[in-house]
């Protein structure tokens, strides 16, 4: 054995001994029962080590023995420690940092809150806050996950399910909304008015009092079910609802071409392509004329971009297509066929697919510069409801 | 000692064949090459520099010469020599049985 275990932390002195008899001295603290080691004959006397816990009863040995000594070397904790002790500024700015990291450390510093579409952010983090779930607050005076959890699902209304991690210093609060029934539109009271001039072929209110019969003549902007309700002097407004149709005259007048001109790709093409530098664009392929006698061109441009920004560079390519005309000619009866058929269709587009047309009267037809004009009478089924809104005349 | 306590320990030792050192003071010497010396059971260091060590022993002076010698640890009773050992001497003073 060199040394007594844990003799770096217990602390070393090495001691250089002079005197008349160092073995005496040897003898005395060996005798003490202090131990040493690395006894070294140093100078003219010996130099020794022992625990800086024996260093104190040596004194009296020294004096017995009639030996001097001096201190050459102190190593150790205690040593270590008293040095540092020297420097209180600096261990306690050890130790503020450490305790300052550990305490940063254990306190929340963002929430995320993730899942919520109808449900603000806020509201959530309001909840959370709360339940003591903020920023800046101590981990450890945070709940159980899923003890908040549970508190959040019951303190914030129209949500399902809430689930809390954290890790670290961020917590994730990541939810699922209830699904709520659809809500329904708001209405404001109103009449149902005809939209035209009609004869009313059905009249069917889900609210209101329906004002004209069937088969009732109507004007443009004449009320057809009445949002009024009860008498002159107890009056009540509702929402008027319902399906009111009736017949409509449509007068079109209708022109179609004889001759249709109509052009298609033949097929042939030819591309160019260019390499361009900020206003210029260098051809590098596709050098000479099409020769095609009738052409199209479409023109795409390739820049070369970096994320959001596109640079002065890039590729350009021409595409010249040939085009051919096709000339054809219908005859009048198909002509004619056409013609109501596109005024049908504008009636459906316009009126509602729903519409019925009753009835159609060619009034009058004639052909002239390669296009027949035709006048035609449609007798339509179709809705003539409007709303309008009751503003202004209420407590009149 | 009284002579009736030696003669019984002497008989003690001869039938239960035990080593001298445990019933009679006598050091025991451990040596290592000419590198470690090991002695237990002395009685104190005489003298002590790096070329000789004379140690005392119950009945006698051991003398240690070498070179670079270092006492690497007294415990006690126990004491351990390191250095180049060049020679152990013993001077016994003859106790009379």
């Amino acid at each position: 054995m060199k040394a007594p275990p844990l003799s770096w932390l217990r602390g070393v002195v090495t001691l250089h001994v002079t005197g008349p008899q160092v073995e005496r001295f040897m003898n005395a603290v060996t005798e003490a029962g202090i131990i040493i080691w690395n006894v070294k004959p140093a100078g003219d006397g010996a130099s020794l080590r022992l625990l800086l816990e024996d260093f104190f009863a040596l004194r009296p040995l020294l004096r017995e023995t009639g030996c001097r000594m001096h201190v050459t070397g102190r190593t150790g904790l205690p040593f270590r420690a008293a040095r540092l002790w020297r420097r209180k500024l600096f261990a306690a700015g050890l130790l503020l940092f450490g305790v300052g990291l550990l305490l940063l450390c254990s306190m929340v510093w963002s929430i995320k809150v993730e899942g919520n579409e109808r449900i603000a952010d806020e509201d959530i983090l309001e909840a959370a806050r709360q339940e003591g779930v903020y920023p800046f607050q101590w981990i450890w005076r945070l709940d159980e996950p899923d003890k908040l959890s549970r508190e959040l699902t019951s303190r914030v209304p129209g949500l399902s399910w809430v689930g809390l991690q954290r890790t670290g210093t961020s917590i994730t609060i990541q939810v699922v909304e209830a699904d709520r029934p659809e809500e329904k539109p708001l209405y404001t009271q109103r009449h149902l008015v005809s939209r035209t001039d009609a004869v009313v072929s059905s009249i069917y209110a889900e609210q209101g009092r329906p004002v004209v019969g069937l088969h009732a003549r109507v004007k443009k902007g004449q009320i057809l079910i009445s949002g009024a309700l009860g008498d002159e002097e107890n009056t009540e407004y509702v929402v008027a609802k319902g399906e009111v149709r009736g017949l409509v005259w449509h007068e079109y007048n209708i022109e179609v071409p004889l001759q249709k001109k109509s052009s298609s790709y033949t097929g042939e093409r030819k591309d160019r392509l260019y390499l361009v530098l900020g206003g210029y664009a260098v051809q590098l392929w596709g050098y000479g004329k099409s020769g095609y006698a009738e052409s199209r061109t479409l023109t795409e441009q390739d820049m070369l971009s970096w994320r959001s920004l596109s640079l002065p560079l890039g590729m350009m390519t021409e595409k010249e297509m040939e085009l051919s005309e096709n000339v054809v000619t219908v005859t009048p009866e198909e002509a004619k066929a056409e013609g109501l058929l596109r005024a049908k269709n504008d009636i459906y587009a316009r009126y509602g697919a729903d519409s019925t047309i009753k009835s159609q009267k060619i009034l009058h037809e004639k052909r002239e510069n390669g296009k027949v004009y035709m006048k035609v009478l449609f007798e339509v089924d179709e809705r003539i409801a409007e709303e309008l809104p009751i503003v202004n005349n209420r407590g009149e | 000692m009284t002579r009736i306590g030696r003669r019984l320990r002497g008989w003690t030792n001869g039938v239960l064949s035990l080593p001298q050192d445990v019933l009679q003071e006598l050091p025991r010497i451990t040596l290592i090459g000419n590198k470690e010396l090991y002695i237990e059971n002395h009685r104190g260091v005489l003298h002590f520099s790096s070329g000789e060590i004379r140690l005392a022993l119950a009945d006698g002076i051991l003398e240690i010469s070498g070179e670079g010698l270092v006492i690497r640890s007294i415990l006690g009773q126990e004491l351990a020599v390191e250095g180049v050992i060049g020679g152990i001497r013993y001077q016994g003073s003859e106790e009379k049985r």
